[in-house]
């Protein structure tokens, strides 16, 4: 076994109690953190759900009814398909694909103006002060975003008091509130790969390109952006995942009549108390969420192994 | 040239734009800590005011609003969040540390699989990883019957333990990859070729290189935990972390205390971050200053090694700090002589409200309703609503909320 996976056998090359504690810890972060939970829940999403005790009963069977209502609802609902919860899925999935490329857009520029422009004392001073903002918790950084937006809330207030409006705009029950701070919560995620693979490209391929009569766009599009496209791949990845996630965001941001998908999970697993159909919703936006990533690395040509470095 | 003027000219705003995005909405935050008014807002300014720091407030109509200090469910949050934290990084850098060595160890061919299992649990959503732990160990609890299996399964800290431990091991993995990378291997050859074991190589050659990877592993793993929500919220259970507790005021109505919280979450982390500047701008100075002296040192000619005097320079910096100082006290001597901070400007504020609502009970209590209006007339009664429970088939077709 040993051989089979290790360059050099793994007991002799680390010593015996170095190697165990290894072997038990990363067994233990595998095994019992990462895969059990994820197959357990498997299981319980096909499972009716039952109290539990009646576990092992007559009435413990698979069942694929779960995965049955989120596609056609509930038997008792006159509608064809169960728009509500398909809806709120795909509102979900196109915001935050919405999000991922806004987030890349905005982030470009600055990425390559601290890689690239920046004297090294500026660029060390704005990726400081990149980073402060996120060491906030999410929920309270939404939270200042909800001052600003909320009916009584500042922007209002400043816009009503100079007199540009005579009413105030309802952002949250539109909903610019909570794509804001989608887009703020998860935008250092995109600065940092982007910025570390603009960092790594030489200098002088931009001047030769520009000395060869390129011009900016054009540089940025056929040297810039192919060297990055590791680094764009692995942070619109890591925010498209946690978008599709997000939770705390749309708890303190999204208007009261629309739902992002994990709070709908949410309502299933603690207001509802129905832990298998919640278990089967996040099998679900798991699944999509990983095979479109995945897709969408096929269509670009990057590989698993490139993300995140 | 002009043309690169204007690019950098746009791009100077744009960076004006983009950080006043990341940071306006914090400092907007920080201003409405200080307004004494329920609503954390600014321009209905009311008093200059610490409350939210400190008691809070019996609102005018009797809403208790806690601050700061007397918030009793925040300081249970804290406390154990604080025990969260520990507990995940006690966890999750040995687990990060082991994943990373091993690693390196790991066959060429086996490396992308093993590298992407290890990554996997950072790109799950968060809410996914703290549902599978709680369902599992719900499980393993009833399983266990009674006793300490069951307490364990149950409870809402080691739960949460757990679930953040399962991904912010990946965080951990990550930085000591990062670390790995530089290290030189033929510092263990020649350890081992000095008759050390394979024990203690790893503790006196691979332990001291990774030290700094592990303090920044501890730090980052010890943030992550303290501010996650998403798994949190699912795998504590009936317990509250300081996350959870926020989320719940925030989903209640919103408060002030709230925004008091933020900053001084705002300036623990700017302290921090000066602070962390501040010596790694030392350390680096003192390395340039003893590379200076081994040039001095190796050169013979005096010629470099004439002392020279800089010129007296005003740092950047206290010139900030001293435009900072004139401004706060210019506003802090404004604030106290129009009256807005203090007792009497509170007491007033609040007999205004006071007041206002006064007025609209006496309204509503002014407005009876005569019994004809309740049986219909011009206002419509409540006579289509009376009965409606009575209804027995009421219920029939409603499908549930299922």
């Amino acid at each position: 076994m040993k051989s089979l996976f290790f360059t050099q056998p793994f007991f002799q090359k680390n010593g015996k109690s170095v190697a165990l504690f290894f072997l038990v810890a990363i067994v233990f972060w595998f095994i019992f953190l990462v895969i059990i939970p994820q197959l357990y829940m498997l299981d319980l999403s096909f499972r009716a759900n039952i109290p539990p005790l009646e576990r092992g009963g007559p009435k413990d069977f698979y069942t694929l009814e779960h995965y049955r209502h989120f596609i056609f609802g509930s038997k008792t609902s006159a509608d064809a398909y169960n728009f509500v919860d398909l809806g709120v899925f795909g509102r979900t999935i196109l915001v935050s694909i919405f999000v991922t490329i806004a987030n890349l857009a905005f982030c470009y520029p600055i990425a390559f103006y601290i890689a690239k422009i920046a004297t090294p004392s500026t660029a060390r001073l704005l990726i400081v002060s990149l980073i402060i903002p996120f060491w906030i918790n999410e929920l309270l950084r939404s939270f200042a975003l909800r001052i600003l937006f909320a009916n009584e809330g500042v922007i209002n207030n400043v816009l009503t008091g100079i007199g540009i409006l005579d009413q105030g705009i309802l952002f949250i029950t539109y909903d610019v509130g909570l794509y804001t701070g989608l887009i703020y919560a998860y935008i250092l995620l995109m600065m940092f790969p982007l910025y570390n693979a603009i960092e790594s490209l030489d200098i002088n391929q931009i001047e030769a390109a520009k000395d060869l009569g390129s011009s900016t766009f054009r540089t940025h599009w056929r040297v810039v952006i192919p060297h990055a496209k590791p680094g764009i791949v692995s942070g619109c990845t890591m925010v498209f995942m946690l978008t599709v996630g997000a939770l705390a965001t749309p708890v303190v941001l999204s208007s009261p009549n629309t739902l992002w998908f994990p709070q709908l999970i949410y309502q299933w697993f603690n207001l509802n108390d129905n832990w298998s159909r919640g278990s089967a919703y996040s099998i679900i936006l798991l699944i999509v969420s990983v095979v479109f990533v995945l897709t969408m690395m096929r269509i670009f040509k990057v590989r698993i192994g490139e993300i995140i470095r | 040239m002009r043309s690169s003027y204007a690019m950098n000219f746009l791009m100077g705003i744009y960076i004006l734009v983009f950080f006043t995005y990341l940071f306006g909405p914090l400092i907007i935050m920080s201003f409405t800590a200080f307004n004494s008014a329920e609503f954390p807002a600014i321009t209905p300014w009311e008093c200059f005011s610490f409350r939210w720091f400190n008691e809070g407030k019996i609102a005018y109509d009797g809403q208790h609003l806690a601050g700061l200090l007397t918030d009793w469910r925040l300081h249970d949050g804290l406390i154990s969040s604080l025990i969260i934290g520990a507990g995940v990084v006690c966890l999750s850098v040995p687990i990060g540390m082991a994943a990373a060595i091993v690693l390196t160890q790991v066959k060429s061919q086996l490396r992308d699989i093993y590298y992407s299992i290890s990554i996997m649990p950072v790109l799950f959503p968060g809410v996914i990883i703290g549902i599978s732990t709680v369902v599992l160990w719900d499980r393993i609890a009833g399983l266990g019957g009674g006793g300490f299996i069951s307490d364990v399964g149950r409870n809402g800290i080691f739960l949460t333990i757990l679930a953040q431990t399962c991904f912010i091991s990946t965080y951990c993995f990550l930085i000591f990859v990062a670390r790995l990378q530089r290290f030189d291997q033929t510092q263990e050859e020649a350890a081992l070729d000095l008759g050390a074991s394979q024990t203690q190589v790893f503790f006196k050659i691979l332990i001291p290189y990774l030290a700094p990877a592990i303090a920044s592993a501890a730090v980052i793993a010890f943030l992550a935990s303290f501010e996650n929500y998403n798994t949190t919220v699912f795998s504590i259970l009936s317990d509250q972390t300081l996350t959870t507790v926020i989320a719940s005021k925030v989903r209640l109505g919103i408060s002030p205390a709230l925004s008091a919280l933020a900053l001084t979450i705002i300036a623990l982390t700017v302290i921090a971050a000066v602070t962390y500047e501040i010596l790694r701008r030392r350390q680096e100075r003192k390395y340039l200053e003893s590379q200076e002296e081994f040039v001095k040192e190796k050169a013979a000619s005096s010629r470099v090694n004439k002392d020279y005097k800089a010129g007296f320079k005003v740092p950047k910096g206290i010139v900030a700090l001293i435009l900072l100082v004139i401004i706060g006290s210019y506003v802090a001597t404004q604030i106290v002589k129009n009256d807005l901070y203090g007792n009497s400007c509170i007491e007033a504020a609040d007999t205004l409200k006071k007041s206002k609502f006064l007025d609209q009970l006496q309204t509503l209590e002014s407005n009876q309703l005569s019994d004809e209006d309740l049986q219909g007339g011009s206002l419509g009664g409540n006579q289509d609503y009376g009965d409606i429970f009575g209804d027995p088939t009421l219920f029939q077709d409603f499908g549930g909320f299922d």
